[in-house]
């Protein structure tokens, strides 16, 4: 682990795991002057924001006095950037969801959830299929149309630590059905993977590479000693093609020689037949390749020991006397001798140890079963060719083959950091037992939790911390039954509110996963803001969305202070909106339903100012009455209500108010004179005489209506 | 190597970023208080945005502190006088959009060292400490109305509540809030001092008696021998569903991890448990901050590094990380 490393934005391989060393990183500000203090705030997720205040200085031109900078911690593969790691990220929901829903529905079923299906693997492995899929981008296939004859090696896909680590977990861990060819798909996976060891020491696959970059300048192609090196390695690690490739390309092939080097050719073309049907225990060919598969294992011993019977016939041929060029004839026996499985020769041949292993599969013990004896094997190579380097590969490999589940952890962990962690525990769990009970076992140390939620958590806390991600962390917390739910409720707390699609997504979210009460503060919130900035309508229905009445009231207060300060009917079109807003909830907030009224009130006043309409004019006091009447209608706007409708009563036509209807005012009159003897009562701002002249109105209309009566 | 967010001023002291990561305000020697905002809130990759400054106070601002948003945009602003001024971020009667003072609390016989704002039974609470070794609950009577406090509670960090220390002298103050959200219910906290008075240091979790209506000291975070200790930071973790709480002291002899039991005993103290003592920083620890899952704790301090800690699989806990500050 490079302390230094970037990628997938990360600066700092974190993870939750045990880690001795203390890893020292540097961060770079830039600034001139020496730092005095040192301020840091966690963003969402392992986005870390840290403060940097320079000592503070006199001089004008001292330079910048701060600097802010952010680190993200818990990276990934440093070998993947930041696109490609969010194609995966957002990949691996689906095959993730399909597999946690197939898993509950059959706990559900069988009502023990750990016991699972015998048949389980399967869904397993079709959840790593579609994991693998993940990790090479579609590309456009692009064959030569004529074959060169000199490549030997087929630049196929960029291969990907990355894709070998997950392949080799599905080999060991999902997939059953293919367990008796285990050591075949290990050589089929070195095949496809053994250029990537070549970043740490010298492979088979680089020095195949190396050799075909020559062949141009060679002339004699079987005269070169290197031409039958790059071959022994590549039969010792079972590559038939390209060795049988290659031995055509031998000089005695060719036209013009073919009449006087008859017996050379025979040899050569008689060992690339015995390569080619070299037999295999192996449930059908990769796409290709060349050997005899065979699925049961007596027919394979039957075909294995013919075909060994062969090869030392042939190595015991006298033909090889009359040989006489001298390096057809070592080089040959030298691959026979490889065939025949002689140590040394593979030794020779190999350059890692893994490729030493996979041929000891190949050509001594190719009847190895249990992951025991393959561990004993193991451990024998590396003690055969120990190993130049450590490759992030080999560290796992040894972990699956000693079945040690925590130190697979820990090297994935590591190597490929939170993301692998957290879905390629489902390919541990399905392998076996104990893993699984490792890694479901709750534990105190954790808080409570198992090995699994604490990954999904970690992973989680990486989704969260970017922009373009966190919308998919959900996904992983819902499938944590402990703290998962906690963390969501942090994660959705923690997004703005100032953006209306980010908040509807928010609320969506909360929604989906039965978070009420979160999405009810995230609405307050949001209410709160859009309040405070100006944008009373939007605050007044997020509010009301989130049921707030404490808020609510106090706007509604807000509302009667600014209505009752001054009627003009400008201020009030300012409030109308917001009045019509907050009365259109079937339950009026707080003493809003006496604003409804009162909106009514003033509309039909208006009309009679005018139009001076009779009927506008009855209305209106009927509106006044009502008000009078109501409750909710705060004690302070009574005299300016009565003051308002001065014009009503002293209707020139007829008196609009009944007797009763004016004692009733009266009442309220002398309520208020009561009411001014209170210390918290407010005068409202109305002119000296407002009261008299009320009250002399009221006196009028009385007597009218009694006439009347 | 990190990504470079924002370069400030000569003379910016402190900074404090909102509960969302958006908006960064920063306090300066001058008295004032500038406010950055991401251009777009929905991708953190661009960068900050200077939106507004202005002049809070005559001496210099020593800690920034933001209330929760169920309030608004407000800030706290704690200056190196002792005083503490609300500003909110406010469009008011046709005026553009801007930072405007509305309360400043100040005391002339001593000095405001820490605040934090809290919400319990949806009231805004503001929780201060004092150099005099006093602690002020306030609270806010009108949501709407950051004008309008009332204190609630005043008393001092100590755990028998009959002895008073008069003449205590504080150098600093850590306050930490227990993180619950939403605020539906009474909240606790945890106050601890930097003082010459040993009895006022040690850190105490503070809970509001109902019954009672006064604040009651239900546990303190210090063994016997180490109870007069001077109290540098204190941080409460969130906790997203473990069985106790986490909370983190940083005295002189080092970085203490406590387990919070949720359950009181008999009498009423609910059980602590001291977990690890950790060695890192050296001197003064400055600030102790917890990440949203309460697993990984950050901490600066006087050599000038950031530390990450973190409890292994097994329960220990140990230094994760550290980085170094270089030009």
């Amino acid at each position: 682990m490079s302390p230094n490393s970037t990628g997938n934005g990360a600066l700092v391989p974190f993870s939750g795991d045990t880690n001795d060393s203390l890893s020292v990183y540097t961060l770079h500000h830039g600034l001139s002057r020496p730092i005095s203090r040192v301020a840091i705030s966690w963003s969402r997720g392992n986005s870390l924001r840290v403060s940097l205040f320079a000592e503070p200085s006199g001089s004008p031109d001292a330079g910048d006095g701060a600097k802010v900078v952010e680190v993200k911690l818990g990276g990934g593969d440093p070998e993947i950037d930041d696109a490609d790691w969010r194609r995966i990220a957002y990949g691996s929901v689906a095959p993730f969801a399909l597999l946690q829903s197939r898993r509950s529905s059959i706990s559900a079923l069988s009502k023990s959830p750990s016991s699972y299906h015998s048949d389980w693997w399967e869904h397993v492995l079709q959840y790593s299929k579609d994991i693998t899929s993940l990790f090479t981008e579609p590309k456009l296939a692009l064959n030569p149309i004529i074959e060169d004859p000199n490549e030997i090696v087929q630049n196929k896909e960029e291969p990907t630590c990355l894709k070998a680590a997950w392949e080799l977990m599905e080999i060991f861990y999902v997939d059953k059905q293919s367990q008796a060819w285990q050591p075949e798909r290990l050589v089929d996976w070195l095949a496809d993977y053994d250029c990537l060891f070549t970043s740490t020491q010298e492979t088979i696959h680089g020095k195949l590479v190396d050799f075909q970059n020559d062949l141009v300048n060679i002339q004699v192609i079987e005269d070169d000693p290197r031409y039958w090196e790059v071959m022994s390695s590549a039969l010792s690690v079972g590559w038939l093609d390209i060795v049988v490739k290659m031995l055509r390309l031998h000089g005695s092939y060719k036209l013009d020689q073919l009449s006087y080097r008859e017996l050379e050719n025979g040899l050569v073309e008689a060992v690339a037949v015995l390569i080619s049907k070299m037999p295999r225990l192996r449930h059908k060919s990769a796409v290709g390749n060349l050997g005899d598969c065979f699925k049961s294992k007596p027919d394979f011993i039957k075909a294995w020991e013919k075909w060994r019977s062969q090869i030392t016939k042939l190595d015991c041929s006298p033909f090889w006397i009359q040989c006489d060029n001298k390096q057809t004839r070592e080089g040959l026996r030298n691959l026979l001798q490889v065939l025949l499985g002689n140590t040394e020769s593979l030794c020779t041949a190999s350059c890692h140890w893994i490729e030493l292993y996979v041929s000891h599969f190949l050509y001594i013990r190719p009847f190895t079963t249990g992951i025991e004896n393959m561990y004993t094997l193991a451990q024998k190579c590396i003690q055969l060719k120990p190993p130049t380097g450590t490759h992030r590969l080999t560290g796992l490999m040894i972990g699956i083959l000693a079945e040690n589940t925590e130190v697979v952890l820990a090297e994935i962990s590591r190597e490929f950091g939170p993301w692998m962690v957290a879905h390629a525990v489902e390919l541990l769990t399905a392998g076996s037992e104990q893993a699984e009970i490792l890694l479901h076992d709750e534990r105190y140390n954790l808080g409570g939790i198992s090995m699994m939620e604490l990954h999904r958590l970690a992973y989680a806390q990486v989704l969260s911390s970017h922009a373009l991600t966190w919308q998919i962390a959900p996904i992983y917390l819902t499938s944590c039954m402990k703290q998962g739910m906690g963390l969501l409720e942090n994660l959705l707390y923690r997004q703005s509110v100032q953006h209306n699609n980010l908040l509807l997504k928010n609320i969506e979210i909360c929604r989906l996963y039965g978070l009420d009460h979160i999405s009810s503060n995230i609405m307050k919130v949001a209410g709160v803001y859009h309040w405070k900035h100006g944008h009373k309508g939007a605050g007044v229905y997020w509010l009301q969305q989130s049921q707030d009445t404490n808020c609510l009231n106090r706007i509604a207060q807000q509302l009667f202070d600014s209505v009752g300060k001054s009627i003009s009917d400008e201020s009030f079109k300012q409030w109308e909106g917001v009045i019509e807003l907050l009365g259109s909830e079937s339950k009026p907030a707080g003493g809003l339903e006496f604003l409804h009224k009162y909106r009514d009130f003033k509309k039909s006043l208006q009309m009679v100012y005018s139009g001076k309409s009779a009927d506008a004019a009855r209305q209106a006091a009927g509106s006044l009455v009502l008000l009078m009447k109501n409750p909710s209608t705060p004690q302070r706007f009574w005299l300016t209500l009565l003051y308002d409708s001065l014009k009503l009563l002293n209707w020139k036509d007829s008196p609009l108010l009944s007797v009763s209807e004016t004692h009733l005012l009266l009442n309220k009159l002398q309520e208020l004179s009561l009411a001014r003897q209170r210390p918290q009562f407010t005068e409202p701002s109305l002119p000296h005489q407002a009261l008299s002249s009320i009250r002399l109105a009221l006196a009028t209309n009385l007597g009218r209506a009694i006439l009347d009566e | 190597m990190a990504k470079e967010l924002l370069s400030l001023d000569n003379g910016t002291t402190c900074s404090s970023w909102n509960y969302s990561g958006i908006r960064l305000a920063t306090g300066s020697t001058d008295g004032s208080l500038s406010v950055f905002d991401f251009r777009d809130p929905a991708s953190s990759s661009n960068n900050l945005r200077f939106t507004f400054k202005t002049k809070v106070h005559e001496g210099n601002i020593a800690k920034i502190v933001w209330v929760p948003p169920e309030y608004g945009d407000v800030v706290g602003c704690v200056s190196t006088d002792g005083s503490v001024s609300l500003l909110e971020e406010i469009v008011e009667d046709s005026q553009p959009l801007q930072w405007k003072i509305r309360k400043t609390f100040g005391s002339n016989e001593s000095k405001v060292l820490d605040v934090q704002f809290g919400i319990s039974f949806t009231r805004l609470k503001m929780v201060a400490a004092y150099s005099d070794g006093h602690v002020r609950v306030f609270e806010l009577l009108d949501p709407l109305e950051l004008t309008n406090w009332q204190l609630q509670a005043e008393f001092q960090n100590v755990v028998d509540s009959v002895s008073s220390f008069g003449k205590a002298l504080c150098l600093s103050a850590s306050i930490s809030l227990n993180p619950q959200k939403c605020g539906s219910e009474e909240f606790s906290f945890l106050l601890s001092f930097n003082s010459d008075t040993p009895e006022l240091n040690s850190s105490k979790v503070w809970e509001f008696d109902q019954a009672h209506r006064r604040w009651l000291p239900v546990a303190e975070l210090a063994l016997p021998e180490d109870k007069g200790d001077r109290v540098y930071a204190v941080a409460w973790a969130p906790n997203i569903g473990r069985l106790y709480e986490v909370i983190a002291v940083a005295t002189q002899k080092g970085l203490a991890i406590w387990h919070l039991g949720l359950n009181p005993n008999h009498n009423g103290r609910l059980p602590v448990d001291k977990i690890a003592l950790l060695s890192g920083h050296e001197g003064m620890v400055w600030q102790m901050e917890w990440d949203m899952s309460g697993m990984t704790l950050a901490t600066t301090g006087d050599d000038g590094m950031v530390r990450l800690w973190q409890s292994n699989l097994n329960g220990v806990w140990h230094q994760q990380a550290a980085f170094e500050p270089t030009s």
